[in-house]
Formats: structure tokens, sequence, C-alpha cells
């Protein structure tokens, strides 16, 4: 028997998902061990051990691949533990990354800082050179003074190096003269070169990935060196991948050359499983993906079964945060979850968040001191939840508290404390249909005509309003809801990308240079695949244009629908592509208009997995309820009473009408009045919208 | 606790109803910046969206500028006006008419009428500043024209430019036949009428959704909603009158000593309304420097919100608490045709906001704030010309290159990236690279000040620097800078942000000093360089935190004179890393500048 096992580490738990090779999962669930995170892991894969009924030793020898996620470079970024890193820029231009692309929210609002820069504006040399747009050498490289410069470097302690110059996408001599020199002169010591990194047009996007991607090399490099040794001492003899936010996973090597695509690699992996869940149930490839947790709510779309990618990812918030820059899946984070507080504005407004309780104290019915009212409190008003039974009965909730915190809302609004609730309910339910809204449009995607899958612990409590105020019936809550990242990392493909910019013109079309594009670009990519052991035939590369509208500076990515441009039908194929793609996004067309298209992409896919095998059809039929059922309230004054299903109540082919609570140990999934739902043949839960 | 608010009104609802509006602005917001053409749209972000109701009330405005969209309410009204009866679904308006309700003729305005069961009961906006609309010279701010019709625009007082949803051409030939690089103006366009046409789209699904009687349930609800919130922000005010005064720089032999500006500030809690006044202002100026009405409101308008709890809602509710007396033939009040409103969104604009933000300071430490710095030098300038790479073809845009730094606040330092008083930070910068290749123009340097932002408890944002100039072929250029004279001022204690400066550098190196209203044509290897101004400071410099003088310091963002000379801080060591503050010598210069300055 061969094992596939996934390990997602997030900040908090470390998930891990162990797949028998027929499909069947176990789920294991364990504290992250920040200072080694093997420990975590290891705890993890224990406590999935014994549900498989064998050991440790033994699911590791039995395994032949294993696929690791991590939040360590993230994790880095915010606490401000990178290494101390120079960045070199062309001389005149030393403010790139404090200035960003400018933007702000709030035009009235003069009460906070500017944010300081991803570097410390000290940390920025400027090197004597200059490269003009064409290509031309403006400037030439000042190589004794750039020596000098990284002499200093190496006298300050320097620990990275990102090099960003200006058009060295055009021509990188120079950003290549200052890496080598770097080997020569501080051997050992990492750099980024911005063109070898992200070949994109606009200094800021490229400096901040490439500042970014060097200042996380150091750590990740011994993190991922480290881990490797772990696993390996711990007996595992396979292989193993690490999941980037490309959309896929890749190898060590390939991540300790570009670490900064670790960065949010786990909720990239939330619409790979979220394409696979639909796929199984048949439930069409566009697909909305969402993933709740206690303090956010992560949100992400799937269209015509492609990943969406996007260049505009912030760590942190948008225009003040650093922006990620690379093409990575786009999964948008809002800050709405079960510890959002619910108030009224001194003008009468019911409002839900931005504050939020967090985890400490957290909200009031965790008994821990909170007293401000959250939607957990909320649900637990409404009944949604056994108090005795939350987390499978890990924590003991406090009733009183959440009725008490609930109650001064309330007041001020007149209404019944069952009635608030179900209101504070609603609302935390609109900013997610809101944040849904705000990706769906971005894409051109109908949310009526998409399945929603969704996953993270709280999904269950208000999924089904959400889906309802979309007008989305198709809703999937797989049964790996709670671990939607480790099991995406199963049916995850190797994905690597090599882009590389060449502006050209739809009316004066250079496809000779196009061409040698793609095979450099191919080239690069076979070279890597080469290097993967044991792997056959099952691989394909997507050709992508980026491209826009002659003028417009906001590309669209654009795929090519032929391998290369051998004619003029292959051209006119990718013209009318784009034309697609830009009506499909901003509902207009100009067809006369020449299309500009930036830079190429070439995405390798290496399959590991077999395509997903439909679900096997089960009748479905009415499960009676048991004994047991609880008050609950659906908006009303009053409660119906409400029965309660646990998961041993139900099997394949169960359906149940709502009102209905099923208590799962790790999730909570309300079926409202007139909507149900049933168990598809995989175990996942498939929910009717009325 | 509620004044205004209805029997009926539902915080649930409300709340619900105002998150979909939003969503719809949003939506609008990102098909103009995505879809256009011109830099001056899809980098900068010089364009607004919002929403109006069918009686004329502004709505919602998200993230839109200030500056344009306290406005939009008369141009719709002007829309109604014009066409009367014949206003119908499938319509589509442009206006850009600064007297009847438009800001400048630069920014042309579309407006769409929205029906429902065929009541019209919204208008969608979508305002975007052009890169070109054919004035006399290429430019979209003619600071030399003597009057509306020396600038040369083409103009739109409503005028229908879609009637069922067809495009009438006949104003597509007369804009094409004038405004210079025409396919990129058509470009921007299609993109501003299909901004309007999504909001008009996604406010019917909204009605279909919740029934038409409860949307009109939701917009009293929520004009009440937001007066109440304004209510609860005057309240806060003590009852007092404030009045202020700045100027405009000069402008060559015509206004040899500016434009003097007066506003006077009237504050009743009580009665929970703010007057503002003035009356007291010049009459027009025989150039392009005279506000439009709605340029004269939203500008001293923007000036109170900034005052103000920044989370009270922008619309018709919440202006309804402020009167505005304002004077026929005045240049910061009404204008009387033919004058010209050509440069009204900025210049004046921005002395009009600093003055009412920066008098609620008198009200005492934590009120107010400092003046942002302003002026569209060389970082802001309009460039065209021949494209050398692109078979000699036409361009024409305005680059935002550099930015004016921001005021100093009670509570933070000035913002970087603020650009305008008009904009406040909400624009984009462009990219050096996108400018450079959408351009045959070579960027020199574009860097950051060191000791410009004007001293403070908290400082100003320092200013920012440029030099730039052609690659082949020559390039006319042309800003109307303001700052170069009369620099923003600090308040309560703080100092002055740093002034604007301009040259232009010969081909054998030689500089000239140029004026801050400059109209040039540079020729290959010459090129213009200066700076933006810098914010003033909010509060006694010797009152600032000690760790933000280091911080600023080891950051390169003020010198060690000035932390020695101004803000009397001394530093232990040199090395950046190690630097500390030396407490006893510091609280002794503190000591010894205090003395000095008494």
């Amino acid at each position: 028997m061969t094992y596939r096992i996934s390990v997602d580490t997030g900040g908090t738990f470390t998930d891990v998902v162990v797949n028998d090779g027929n499909g069947n999962f176990s789920i294991g669930k364990s504290l992250t061990t920040p200072d080694r995170i093997f420990e975590g892991m290891r705890n993890a894969m224990v406590n999935v051990a014994q549900d498989m009924s064998t050991s440790l030793e033994d699911l590791l020898e039995n395994t032949s691949l294993l696929i690791y996620g991590t939040t360590r470079a993230t994790n880095a970024i915010v606490t401000k533990t990178v290494a101390k890193t120079a960045l070199l820029t062309t001389q005149g231009f030393p403010d790139v990354l404090v200035l960003k692309e400018g933007g702000k929210f709030n035009p009235h609002d003069f009460s906070q800082d500017y944010p300081h820069p991803y570097l410390p504006r000290r940390h920025t040399f400027e090197i004597e050179e200059r490269v003009g747009s064409e290509g031309q050498i403006i400037i030439p490289l000042n190589i004794e003074e750039a020596g000098r410069t990284i002499g200093r470097l190496g006298e300050q302690n320097f620990e990275a190096i990102a090099v960003c110059l200006l058009w060295s996408i055009a021509d990188p001599s120079h950003e290549l003269q200052l890496g080598a020199l770097i080997e020569e002169m501080l051997p050992g010591v990492p750099y980024t070169l911005s063109h070898q990194l992200i070949s994109v047009v606009r200094e800021y996007r490229r400096a901040s990935a490439t500042a970014i991607d060097a200042s996380l090399k150091p750590l990740m490099q011994a993190h991922l060196r480290d881990l490797e040794g772990d696993l390996r001492l711990a007996g595992y003899q396979g292989e193993v991948l690490v999941s980037t936010a490309a959309g896929g996973c890749s190898s060590i090597d390939a991540l300790i050359e570009k670490p900064i695509y670790t960065v949010g690699s786990g909720p990239a992996m939330a619409p790979i499983a979220a394409r696979t869940y639909s796929a199984m149930e048949g439930m069409g490839e566009d697909v909305i993906v969402c993933d709740t947790g206690g303090t956010t709510f992560d949100v992400g779309v799937v269209r015509d079964g492609r990943l969406t990618f996007s260049r505009d990812t912030w760590l942190g918030p948008r225009y003040t945060g650093d922006l990620l820059g690379i093409s990575a899946v786009d999964m948008r984070s809002i800050g709405a979850g079960g510890g959002s507080i619910a108030w009224i504005d001194d003008g009468g407004l019911m409002r839900v968040g931005p504050m939020s309780a967090g985890s400490v104290p957290g909200p009031a019915c965790y008994g821990r001191g909170g007293t401000k009212p959250t939607v957990s409190d909320a649900a637990v008003v409404l009944g949604y939840f056994d108090p005795d039974y939350f987390l499978g009965g890990r924590m003991k909730l406090d009733v009183e508290a959440a009725r008490h915190a609930v109650h001064g809302v309330a007041l001020q609004i007149g209404l019944t404390i069952e009635e608030t609730a179900f209101r504070i309910l609603g609302l935390a339910s609109d900013l997610m249909v809101r944040a849904i809204g705000d990706v769906t449009i971005n894409e051109g995607v109908n949310p009526r005509e998409s399945t929603i899958v969704a996953g993270g612990g709280a999904a269950g409590v208000n999924i089904m309003l959400i889906a309802r105020e979309l007008g989305c019936g198709k809703v999937i809550l797989p049964g790996s809801a709670s671990a939607l990242s480790a099991a995406g990392m199963q049916f995850a493909n190797i994905v690597a990308e090599e882009a590389q910019s060449l502006v050209t013109l739809s009316n004066r079309f250079d496809a000779v240079r196009v061409n040698e594009v793609f095979d450099e670009l191919e080239n690069k990519l076979d070279a890597f695949r080469r290097k993967l052991p044991g792997r056959g035939d099952a691989y394909a590369i997507e050709r992508i244009g980026e491209a826009r509208y002659l003028g417009q500076i906001w590309e669209l990515d654009t795929p090519l629908p032929m391998d290369r441009f051998f004619g003029d039908d292959d051209l006119a194929a990718y013209v009318g592509a784009f034309h697609d793609v830009h009506e499909r996004v901003f509902a207009v067309r100009d067809p006369n208009s020449p299309i500009e298209t930036v830079s190429w992409k070439a995405r390798l896919k290496v399959a590991l997995s077999e395509p997903p095998v439909p679900a096997p059809s089960v009748e479905f039929s009415e499960v009676k309820p048991g004994a047991a059922t609880r008050p609950c309230f659906f908006g009303g004054k009053t409660p119906l009473e409400v029965p309660i299903y646990k998961p041993g109540d139900l099997a394949p082919g169960s359906r149940i009408q709502g009102p209905a609570i099923i208590e799962e140990t790790t999730t909570t999934l309300v079926v409202y009045p007139d909507m149900a739902v049933s168990i598809s043949g995989n175990g996942n839960y498939l929910l009717e919208i009325a | 606790m509620t004044d205004t608010t209805e029997a009926d009104f539902d915080p649930y609802m409300t709340a619900i109803i105002s998150n979909r509006i939003d969503g719809i602005i949003r939506e609008m917001t990102n098909t103009l910046l995505r879809a256009a053409r011109s830099g001056v749209i899809n980098g900068a972000r010089d364009f607004s969206c919002s929403i109006c109701t069918g009686d004329n009330r502004l709505l919602a405005s998200a993230e839109g500028l200030p500056i344009h969209i306290f406005g939009s309410h008369m141009q719709t009204q002007a829309m109604c006006d014009f066409a009367g009866d014949e206003l119908a679904e499938g319509d589509c308006y442009l206006h850009n008419d600064p007297y009847s309700g438009n800001t400048h003729a630069g920014d042309h305005t579309y407006l769409v009428p929205v029906f429902i069961d065929g009541e019209h009961l919204f208008t969608a906006v979508a305002k975007a500043h052009q890169a070109d609309i054919g004035n006399a010279l290429p430019t979209t701010y003619m600071a030399g024209a003597k009057d509306q019709y020396a600038e040369g625009a083409l103009i739109f007082p409503a005028v229908r430019i879609q009637r069922n949803h067809e495009m009438v051409e006949d104003v597509v030939r007369m804009c094409r036949s004038r405004i210079r690089v025409p396919d990129q103006w058509y470009g921007d366009f299609l993109a501003g009428i299909g901004a309007a046409r999504i909001a008009e789209r996604r406010l019917k699904e909204l009605c279909a959704k919740y029934g038409k009687e409860q949307i009109k349930a939701f917009v009293r609800h929520w004009f009440a909603y937001s007066e109440q919130r304004m209510i609860q922000a005057i309240r806060a005010l003590p009852r007092v009158t404030l009045t202020n005064s700045g100027a405009h720089d000069p402008f060559g032999d015509l206004l040899p000593e500016g434009i003097p500006l007066k506003v006077t500030i009237d504050i009743d809690p009580e009665k929970a309304l703010i007057e503002l006044d003035l009356t007291d202002n010049g009459d027009n100026v025989e150039c392009g420097f005279n506000e439009s009405e709605a340029c004269t409101s939203a500008s001293t308008i923007t000036g109170i919100f900034n005052a103000l709890d920044s989370s009270v809602p922008r619309n018709y509710g919440s202006f309804s608490r402020i009167r505005l007396k304002l004077r026929d033939g005045c240049v910061a009040g009404r204008p009387k045709f033919p004058h010209s409103c050509s440069v009204a969104t900025t210049n004046v604009a921005d002395r009009l906001v600093n003055i009412v933000q920066s008098a609620f300071a008198e009200l005492g430490e934590g009120w107010g704030l400092a003046e942002g710095g302003l002026g569209m030098g060389a970082g802001c300038a309009v460039v065209s010309g021949k494209d050398h790479r692109a078979d000699n073809a036409a361009y024409v845009n305005q680059l935002f290159l550099a930015n004016a730094g921001g005021p100093g606040s009670p509570s933070a330092d000035g913002w970087i990236t603020y650009g305008l008083p008009v904009a406040a930070g909400l624009m984009y910068r462009d990219s050096v690279e996108i400018d450079e290749l959408k351009h045959p123009i070579a960027i020199r340097f574009l860097r950051l000040m060191e000791g410009t932002g004007g001293a403070g408890k908290f400082r100003g944002a320092p200013a920012m620097e440029v030099a730039y100039g052609p690659k082949e072929q020559p390039m006319d250029v042309i800003w109307p800078c303001d700052g170069t004279v009369y620099p923003p001022k600090g308040v309560r204690g703080g100092g002055d942000g740093f002034r604007c400066r301009h040259w232009k550098v010969g081909a054998n190196g030689q500089e000239e000093e140029l004026p801050n209203i400059a109209v040039l044509k540079i020729r290959k290897d010459e090129y213009v360089r200066g700076n933006q101004a810098g914010g003033g400071g909010y509060g006694n410099p010797l009152e600032r935190d000690p760790r933000r003088v280091l911080s600023d310091v080891i950051e390169r963002y003020e010198t060690l004179e000035r932390a020695n000379d101004i803000y009397g801080v001394v530093f232990s060591g040199s090395d950046p890393d190690t630097m500390g503050i030396d407490e006893a010598a510091t609280a002794r210069r503190r000591a010894e500048l205090r003395r000095a300055a008494a």
C-alpha cells in the first residue's frame, strides 16, 4: 500500500491528511510547534496513524510522497524576523520601496503614519548605471563603485541582497554583473536578481518581490533543509515536495531558489481542493471557494476549471502593505469571522467588525472575560452550538455570557436578543457576500452559475445564508472541510512557471521573437522537469500572454490557443481570445484597437494524481430524526424545536430536511428552514439552498 | 439619541443595502481603472464614481476623490433640466460644463439615468479627468486663458451621447476632430460609459431583489442616518467662529500678489450646523484660476470633513448640515461667464481645502490639520509631442510622478504620497517604467528630499524631486504650479513645508530657474528638474517624540542639523544601527531652544 501525506502547518494548527491510495482521506490535527515544525507535524501524523490503526513508522515507511505546506515565510515577514537585506537600485531612484504605487482608502483620515518600507530606507544603496526602456545602455555600470558598495555590505553584515535595476527586464546585463560581483566578493550570501524572479514592467512590483524573496532566502533554506533532515531521521525515504503560491507544488531546491513562492501557499491550495470536489460531485468547473477561520474569511475563484491568478496580492492591507508581485493564486482575505464584534454606531446603524475579539479574550461565550457581542455569541444565542459539545466537547460555552453580550445591542435597536443575534449573523454573512462579490466581479464569474465549496471550521454556521444571498444553488461542504488546504495538496500538480517580458503589438507582431521566447521558457521548464525523479509523460504546458489594448496599463492573462505563432490564423486566434477575455471582465470590447502583449508565460503542470473520479451515485432518502432536539431561532421571536444529528446518524444517501443541526467534531452545519442537505457517495455534504 | 431618524428606520437593512451600493461603486471604479487608455485614468486614478438619486441628491461615492464627487448632484440636475421629458432609459449624457455643475472642463462626466419600472430612480455618475480635451494648448489646465473662449475646449452641458444604448456618433465625430490622440480619448470614453452602464445593471438587480419600495425607504434612511452622524460630529465641536486666510501664488504681471483667499467658519453645535462664508473674496480673475461652484463647494466641504470624524458618510444627508455662502462673480464662489475655470480642481481649490482644515487647529491641541503640500509642478506636468518609436505618432498625457507631501495631523506625520489637498493620497502614482514605455521620455531621477517636511510635533511629509526630458523629438511640457512663493503653512507652532522650485537644464548643463507657471518646449538632451512641496507641520517640534526624530535621522527623512537646531534632539553615537538618544543632552538642548524662542 502506498500512502500520500500532505501537511499544512498553519499559525495555530498543523493539519495532516493521509490518502490511502484509494482516495480515502484520514485527517489529523495538532498544535503547530514553531520552534521545530517537525514536532507538531509528527504529533498530527501519530494522531492520524492511530485513527488508521497503524504506527507512525509504518505510515512513513509506506508513504511515497509527502507534500509540505508552510507559513514559515509569512510568519517571518509578519514578525519582522527576515534576514538583514540590502536593496541595490538604480542611482537616482532610491525610494521605490517607500513610494510604492500610491493610493489610500479614506481621504479624510489623517490619523495614521505612512507605512515603513519593506526594507529600511537606509538599507537601499544606489548603483551608478541606467538602462533605457528600449534596452539601451544610457549610463554604463560603474563596476568599481559597485564593488565598493558591495564590500561595505559585507562589512555591515548584510545577510541577503536584492538587486532591482530599472529596465533590467529589457537588458539584464547590469543585474547579472552585480550578481557575479556578489558571488565573487561575498560568496555564500544569497541574492535575488529582479529580472530572474519576476519579469514584469513596473519597478515597484519587481523591487518589492525581489526584496521579499531575498530577505527570505537564509531562513527558508535552513527551514526546508532542517525539515527534510528531520523527516529522513524519522525514517521517511520517499519524496518531499512543497506547496507554492503558484497553485501547485515544487521541489525543495526550487523553493530555496525562490522562497517567495511559499508565501500564501496554504490558502492557494484551497481552490485546488474546491475544483476537485466540484468535479467529483459533477457540479461543474466554475467554483467559488470560501474558507472561514476564526478571524479571517478567505475567498477565491476557479473559472472553467482553471485557478485564477493575480499579481496584486498584498502582504498586509492594500496600499499600505507590501506587494507580493508574483503571479499567485488569487485568494482574498477579509477580517470577518466568529470573533467579529457587533455594535450600533452613533447614527443608529448596526455594524459588525472591523474590530474583533480575536482569540484573547475571544467571544463572550468562551468565558475568558470577553464581554463584546461577537458573531460566535450570536450563533450561541440562536442555539446553533451545543454548549457542552463545542469542538467535540473540548470547550464548554458560556451561554449566559453570550446572551448578556448580545443584550446590549438588542436594547439599542429595540428587538429581542434572538432577533438581534440573527441580524448579527446576517450582517456578518453580508460582509462575506460582498467579499465574494469583489472576487467574482473581478473575474467575470457569475455566482448564480457557480458552485460554492466551503471549508474551515466555522463555515457551516452561515454558508447556506451566504449561498442564498448570492443566488447560488450548488454548495458542497466536503468531508475534509476543516482541512481544506491540506486536502488541496493531495490533488495538486507539480507546477512551475517561467515568464519573460517582450513587448509586442498585434499590428506589428514579432512572431519569430515570441516563438523564441517560448522556446527559451520551455527549455527551462524541461530542464526543471527532468530533474524530478520518476516522472513520466503526464505533463502539460500552458502558454499565456499578459496582454492589454494599446494604451491600457493593466494586463489580462490570455491563454494561447496554440503552441507557437506560425501564420495569421494563429495570431487572429490569440487576438480573438484577448477580446473575449476583455469583454468577459470589463463588459466591452474594442475590436479595432491593437493589442499589446507585455510578457509571456509558460506554466508547466506535472500531474501527481489521476483525475478525480465522479462520486458513486446513491439513492437519497430522508433520515428519521433521533431523539435529540434543541430550540433554535431563525430570525423570529419564538424558537423552532430542531433535531440534532451526529455523524453516526448519517451515511451516503442520507437526506435531511431543515431546520436541522449537524454536529461534527470539527464543525457544525446549520440547515436552515426550507433548506436541506444530503450526503453524496463520497461523504460530502451537498446543500440544497431554498 | 436621534434627531432625524425616522420611525421605520431599520438599522439592519440599511446596513445591508448600503454595503451593496458601495459594492456597485467599487465595481464601477474597477472597470474604469482597468479598461481606460490614458495614464491619467488607468495609472493615476484621476477619476471618481458616484450614484445620485433621481431627484439629484448625492447618495454614495465610495473611494471617489473629494473634489470630484461633491458636486455630482449639480450635474445630474443639469441633465434633468436639459433633457426634461426626453430623459429615457438607454440614455447616456456627457457633461463637462463648469457653468452647470461640473468641476472643470478637463473632467468628462458620463451620466446614465437608471429607470426602475419607468421611474427615474438613480443616476450613475462616472467622472474622469482627460488626457486632452482639445484646448488651445496641449494641456487640460489652461492657466493663462483669459476666458472660456481662450481655453478652446469643446463644452458639453449634459449632451446626449447614447440613446437606446446606441452611440450618438455625431458627438464622437466632433470629439475625434478636436481632441488630441483621438483613439486614446475614445478608449477612455468607452471605459467611462462602461462604468456607468455597469452601475445601471447592478442598480436594477438591487431593486429587483429588494423591491422598489424598500430601496426608496433605504434612500430616506441612509440620508437620515448620514445626517445623524454629521449632527453627532458637529455636536462634539465648541460654539465658535473661525476665520482663516491664505493666498494662491502670484502669476506673472497679471496677479502680482497672487489670489488672496479668506474663509469664515461658523460652528453652531446646538443647531448642529456649520456655515462657511466665502463671500469676502475677490472678483473673478482674467485667467484659468477661477473656481467653479462645484469646486468651491467640494474643496471647502473637504476641509471640514478632514477636520471631523473621518467615518461620517459623504452624501446629501451629511452635507445638509453644512451651509455655504457664496458670491456670484467671485474667484472662490460662483463664476461669472465667460471666466475660465480651467484650473478649478487644483490650485485655488487646494488652498481652500488647506485654509478650512487648518482653521480648525485654532480649536486647540488635537483639532484640525496643518496645510498639505500643494502645487502641480514638473512631477505632474502635461507632456505631449511625437513618439519617434511609433512612426512619430502623437502623444499627450498628464504625468503623476512626484507628489507633494501631506500635512502633519494631531496624531500622525504627513502622508508621503499625498499628492494634493484635493486628492489626499487617493490617487495612484505613475511607474517610472510605464511612463518611459508609454511616452518617449527619459526620467533622470525621482526621490524624496531630506529635511523638507514642515517641522512639528507631527511633521509634514517630505518634498519629492524629479528630472526628465524627451528622448528624441521635442516635448511640450506645461504645468500650473502653486506653492513656489507661498509655502504650505504649519499650525500650532509647526513649521512650513518646503516650497516648490523648478529649473530648465540646457544641453550644456546650464540651469535656468523657471517661474511657477510654465509652458515649455524641451529638446533632446535638455531636461527639467524640480520639486513638489513638503507638507506643513503640526505642533511644536520641541514636543516631538525624540524616538521619531531618531528614526527620521537614521532613515534619512531629517538631517542631523535640523534634529539639533529645530527639534533639539541630541544623539549618542553615529552608526545608524546603534545610534541612541542622549536624553540629558536633549533635555538641555530643548530648554535652550525654548528660552531662545521666548
